[in-house]
């Protein structure tokens, strides 16, 4: 589903992203990337999200080889990879049901579509009893649902979560990854880029364990080894 | 494309009623800048009538001796009707010049009686020519100065060369200032624009991000900015065509004084010309707020 080959990613003047990485992540794996700040996670999101372009190397995301993408292009492999983040990304001024619909709305979605969709992603993350709800007027775990429900209105091949726990206590926490844990089942492949150690030790999945821009570990099912 | 178009208005909507001060005041300049650009077009037009009505009143009059035969004033007519800068030449003979004089000043009797005093017809018959382009009536004058005929007693030119060049300047000077104050104008607007997409993209940052994440096309993004643009445009064109009929109504019954006898009606020529001059003042407005508002979107929403 992703094969990452040899990527480098450099910034000026002189800062090592990315140093050869590789990867392979199989169609429905559940994945957890882990590391220190500043190697190379938030990079590797960003590249196969194509906010970013490799320097050297290959990114290929279904059979779509996204290594020189156009900015035209970009929109389209969005709606392939659903991301969710720390920080949720919703609107204070729309209910959870419009923050939903806003991410149909904005890909040119029929008003009929969107009212059918809006209502079974929320059924999947739990929230169908507080669609008229403000995001402010719910727990940051509840948050966090409606940033996956949305990411979930285009039925993506992949979920990227890039900290998804960061801001949530753990019971909270946990619940989100059981979410994704649920999710994966369903079929989609899950990519968790995470620094909590009890999460990772918790889901017995694959590791990916990133230092300085290079992948020092990958274990089949692993546990957190940075100190 | 109807959900589309809707859901852009929709945000367009937006980018201006959260920044609603900031868009009145683009709006304004907007306004000002198109209220510069009529003013100088408004004095154009009143130049160029003032124009037409001195070259009209151009006079070139032929007098002739009171003894010429009627046979040689109509060779002479004839001669000078052939000329390519000569419109018409009218004949005005001794008697219809004193029953002209009569008409003039018979509210004068010490004129009149003087006339009768004198016991014969004084006046001379004269020939009226009408140039056939008032631009070239130097031309004219300058042939008919040294045209020979021994018929011709005198020649008078009223000659509105000196009248018709102090118009043009004053109307090119006003031109050269105005077309500065337009251009500030343009920059300004330019500037203001820019930066009133500038600070919706700000205020709408959010947004833009989740679109962005979420897979929302380029256009999608851009969209609403330059639509918000092209609304500032609409509006002000709107609010100058409410706001300058009134001022040309108020203009008008001056330049009426100003120009007595002549048809000079600005409100009539602004409605006869309403879509050239309100419709190309919008293409371009909106032209411009585009090229500001598409810098800005390039600049501070990229996709």
């Amino acid at each position: 589903m992703i094969n990452i080959s040899n990527v480098c990613k450099y910034y000026k003047p002189d800062v090592v992203a990315l140093e050869d990485v590789s990867l392979d992540v199989k169609a429905g794996e559940m994945v957890s990337i882990v590391g220190q700040s500043g190697s190379g996670k938030t990079t590797l999101v960003k590249l196969l999200t194509g906010e970013e372009k490799a320097d050297k190397g290959q990114l290929v995301v279904g059979e779509w080889d996204i290594t020189n993408i156009n900015r035209s292009q970009v929109p389209y492999l969005r709606r392939q990879i659903g991301v969710i983040f720390q920080d949720f990304k919703l609107l204070p001024k729309k209910t959870l049901a419009e923050n939903v619909a806003f991410a149909l709305q904005v890909c040119g979605q029929k008003p009929a579509r969107i009212k059918k969709i809006v209502p079974s992603v929320l059924k999947i993350v739990g929230l169908e009893g507080k669609k008229d709800r403000y995001p402010h007027e719910v727990s940051g775990g509840e948050g966090q649902r409606v940033a996956i429900a949305r990411a979930l209105v285009h039925q993506p091949k992949i979920l990227l979560a890039d900290e998804p726990t960061g801001n949530l206590d753990s019971i909270n926490a946990n619940e989100i990854i059981d979410l994704l844990l649920k999710i994966n089942n369903f079929g989609t492949t899950v990519v968790l880029v995470t620094h909590n150690r009890e999460i990772v030790n918790r889901l017995k999945k694959r590791v990916i364990t990133m230092d300085n821009g290079r992948v020092i570990a990958d274990q089949a099912h692993g546990k957190y080894i940075i100190r | 494309m109807f959900t589309g178009l809707y859901r852009i208005l929709k945000l367009s909507f937006q980018d201006i009623g959260r920044n609603i001060w900031l868009s009145i005041v683009t709006i304004t300049i907007l306004i000002l800048a198109l209220f510069s650009i009529n003013s100088l077009f408004t004095v154009q037009i009143i130049s160029q009538n003032a124009i037409e009505a001195v070259k009209s009143k151009v006079d070139i009059n032929l007098y002739l001796e009171n003894n010429a035969e009627e046979a040689e004033i109509l060779e002479l007519k004839s001669q000078l009707e052939i000329m390519p800068e000569v419109k018409e030449v009218n004949y005005v003979s001794q008697q219809e010049a004193l029953s002209s004089f009569r008409e003039q000043n018979e509210k004068n009797p010490e004129i009149i009686q003087a006339l009768r005093e004198l016991g014969k017809n004084p006046l001379s018959p004269s020939l009226i020519i009408l140039p056939e382009n008032a631009d070239n009536t130097d031309v004219l004058i300058a042939n008919l100065k040294v045209y020979q005929s021994d018929i011709i007693e005198s020649r008078d030119f009223n000659d509105n060369t000196v009248i018709l060049e102090k118009i043009n300047n004053i109307t090119d000077n006003v031109n050269q200032v105005g077309m500065v104050i337009i251009a500030i104008f343009i920059l300004t607007s330019l500037l203001v624009v820019y930066n009133s997409i500038r600070v919706a993209i700000y205020t709408h940052r959010r947004e833009i991000n989740i679109m962005r994440l979420v897979g929302a096309s380029t256009n999608f993004i851009y969209m609403p900015f330059i639509v918000s643009a092209l609304i500032y445009s609409l509006v002000s064109v709107i609010v100058i065509v409410a706001l300058f009929y009134p001022f040309l109504t108020l203009l008008q019954p001056y330049l009426e004084v100003f120009f007595m006898g002549y048809n000079v009606d600005i409100v009539n020529y602004f409605t006869t010309h309403f879509w050239s001059i309100f419709g190309i003042e919008f293409l371009i407005v909106a032209l411009i707020n585009i090229m500001a508002s598409l810098i800005a979107v390039k600049r501070y929403a990229k996709v």
